[in-house]
């Protein structure tokens, strides 16, 4: 094999645009995380979001309103993320779950609905507007790539360097503190639950409107757990999380490389292969530094 | 349960059952369709003549062995949302064994197929359970990110290494004998043999899960893993344990849809029937009699659902749709009578306590 074609420019700027969709979605699933909730449904919000994103971009002619249209529905979801495991106390895997299936199954169905569109999306008459491209060192990105930078750097300052992010924590860590000195955990989780919908949608807008420039059945792709593990495996500080979505990023860049000397089915299942790979590392080390004390 | 505490349940369900359906009468009136109309195709395609009937059976059998095999998971404390790449390996399995022993004698193939075919899921399914209880990794993400391993890699062997090099057939395994075949019970429906199988399947999974002791220390570990080992339970084993049946239980059906309806392993065979099963079982709450008996409801639908989109050309995902919402409805009622029993019981306190203070 030629490792210099799996090393190169193309791989780097593949790398980059892969990884922001987890980075994106991996920083609302670790909001939740850090007000206490594991939240699983982030596939099902960057889903809804990317259509909503299609359709608000296509119908107004601009991705503004793509955009737009990606946050609301994403915002929504938060909401209703949090009504059920928040005010309802129901278990939040079942519903994160059941919001995927859900999420899944609505926006095929209402692709399908469209007259002509079926699998993916493509009108008739008028275009789905793309987000602007920024170059950046001579390679051209999606905006929402320096975006997510910056959003990394927001979401780290936020969450150690404020008293937001310090109650965020407490919400999840000791309710009952937080309420002692006058804070509502419920309205911080809530806060939480909300963030995180925004940021999936901005995922999802991005997966739709950047990284390709259509929306497809289940085009997630199970990206959305793929977050989780990376949130988990970056112990929910932003900046590892990026780490740990960039590599994903890179073990999925490099397998496209390959796809001249490997069986194209195998390459594509090694990001989720790498992705395992990367928790089981994590947990041994845990484990055995729990021995050791 | 109580018997209280079953009839609220019971009526709780039924009423998110109807309220689901509503809303998917709603989401089709949005889409210009008529809802009568469409309910009314689905009815007849589930119902509506002897083939009907048998791909109607036949469906309600998949969810049943597949919701069951989510119960058992999951009652043992391991939700189990793998069963799909579990099906996949168990079809590939038994395909390939099946075509290595073409030509011997069926009463040999068929049996060995089946035991490679539980073998695979049983040991796909053992390795997030493993991971989960030696080294606390969430289950769920491991489960779902296997699921995708396991396809990109059956689709790869029924594309590279295994493919057929028969004429006409773009991707899947040499066809199976003829003899390995099981036989469909009515002409040009689904219902194929593989029903009894299941059958027996079933009956011996909500036997073990409802009347012995192992299935009663199953639950307990998943009610209370803490609690059962305080009572002297190895936790870890029966953990594994449910898993190890669970993934059996996946294997098995991706041999039946091998054998019995597609006659060697295509990669698409499924249309992610797991799921489907899945959410049976999590709206009758793991309890494994509810599961099959449910079953049947949405086998129903599940299969009027494709005659309602050939008919009406409302898609078929609607079902998917009404499926999850019911979980929902259910989540929601629990909630909010459990916020309300919560208030009852603090007024009740502050009650008693006003009277104790002025009397």
């Amino acid at each position: 094999m030629d490792w210099s074609t799996v090393f190169s420019l193309s791989t780097l700027t593949n790398t980059i645009n892969t990884a922001t969709i987890v980075i994106l979605a991996g920083l609302g699933c670790l909001m939740t995380d850090q007000a206490g909730m594991m939240n699983i449904g982030i596939d099902g919000m960057m889903t809804f979001g990317a259509f909503a994103a299609v359709i608000g971009s296509w119908a107004c002619a601009s991705w503004e309103m793509g955009l737009l249209f990606a946050l609301a529905v994403g915002l929504v979801l938060g909401a209703f993320y949090g009504l059920f495991v928040i005010r309802f106390k129901s278990d939040e895997f079942i519903i994160g779950v059941a919001l995927n299936i859900f999420a899944a199954a609505m926006t095929t169905f209402m692709l399908r609905s469209i007259p002509g569109q079926k699998g993916s999306f493509h009108p008739a008459t008028g275009a789905v507007i793309k987000l602007p491209t920024i170059t950046i060192a001579g390679m051209n990105f999606s905006m929402m790539v320096p975006l997510s930078w910056l959003l990394v750097l927001l979401a780290w300052i936020m969450i150690y360097r404020t008293p937001l992010g310090f109650w965020l924590h407490a919400s999840g860590e000791h309710p009952d503190s937080l309420r002692s000195v006058g804070r509502s955990p419920e309205k911080m989780k809530y806060l939480a639950s909300l963030m995180c919908g925004a940021l999936c949608g901005l995922s999802g807008a991005y997966l739709s409107l950047g990284y390709l420039s259509t929306f497809t059945e289940n085009m997630s792709a199970s990206r959305g757990y793929v977050a989780v593990a990376c949130v988990i495996f970056g112990r929910s500080n932003p900046p590892l999380v990026f780490l740990a979505a960039l590599l994903f990023g890179f073990i999925d860049a490099a397998g496209q490389r390959m796809q001249g000397v490997v069986d194209p089915y195998l390459t594509a299942a090694l990001p989720y292969v790498g992705t395992i790979l990367m928790m089981v590392i994590l947990a041994l080390r845990q484990t055995r530094r729990k021995k050791a004390h | 349960m109580k018997s209280a505490e079953r009839t609220r349940y019971l009526a709780s369900l039924a009423i998110s059952v109807l309220l689901a359906l509503l809303v998917g009468a709603l989401i089709m009136l949005a889409t210009g369709h008529n809802p009568l109309e469409g309910y009314g195709a689905l009815l007849a395609g589930a119902f509506g003549d002897e083939r009907a009937i048998g791909n109607t059976l036949y469906k309600s059998a998949q969810l049943c062995i597949t919701g069951l095999a989510t119960a058992v998971a999951s009652s043992s404390g391991i939700f189990n949302v793998g069963g799909e790449g579990q099906m996949f390996l168990g079809a590939l399995a038994s395909a390939w064994l099946g075509t290595l022993l073409k030509g011997s004698s069926p009463w040999i193939a068929v049996p060995a197929c089946f035991l490679i075919a539980i073998l695979a899921g049983a040991i796909y399914a053992w390795i997030p359970a493993v991971l989960k209880i030696k080294l606390k990794i969430n289950e769920v993400i491991t489960t779902i990110l296997m699921n995708s391993i396991a396809i990109f890699f059956c689709t790869y062997m029924a594309n590279g290494p295994l493919k057929t090099a028969e004429r006409g057939v773009n991707q899947g395994t040499d066809a199976l004998d003829k003899a390995f075949r099981f036989p469909r019970l009515i002409r040009s429906s689904n219902l194929t043999e593989t029903i009894f199988w299941i059958a027996v399947i079933s009956l011996f999974v909500w036997y073990l899960m409802s009347r012995t002791t192992t299935g009663f220390e199953m639950r307990l570990t998943g009610q209370n893993s803490r609690f059962a080992r305080f009572a002297g339970l190895k936790a870890e084993t029966l953990g594994i344990l449910g898993m190890l049946i669970s993934g059996a239980m996946c294997g098995a059906l991706g041999m039946f849809e091998t054998f019995g309806l597609q006659s060697r392993f295509k990669p698409d065979f499924s249309n992610e029937f797991y799921f489907d099963g899945m959410l049976v079982a999590m709206i009758m709450k793991y309890k494994p009699l509810g599961t099959i008996l449910m079953s049947f409801f949405f086998g129903a639908l599940k299969m009027g659902a494709v005659t309602m989109q050939s008919r009406t050309g409302i898609s078929s995902e609607l079902i998917l749709i009404v499926q999850s919402i019911i979980i929902f409805f259910m989540a929601a009622e629990e909630g909010i009578m459990a916020s309300i029993k919560a208030r009852r019981t603090v007024r009740k306190a502050a009650m008693t306590l006003s009277k104790e203070v002025t009397g």
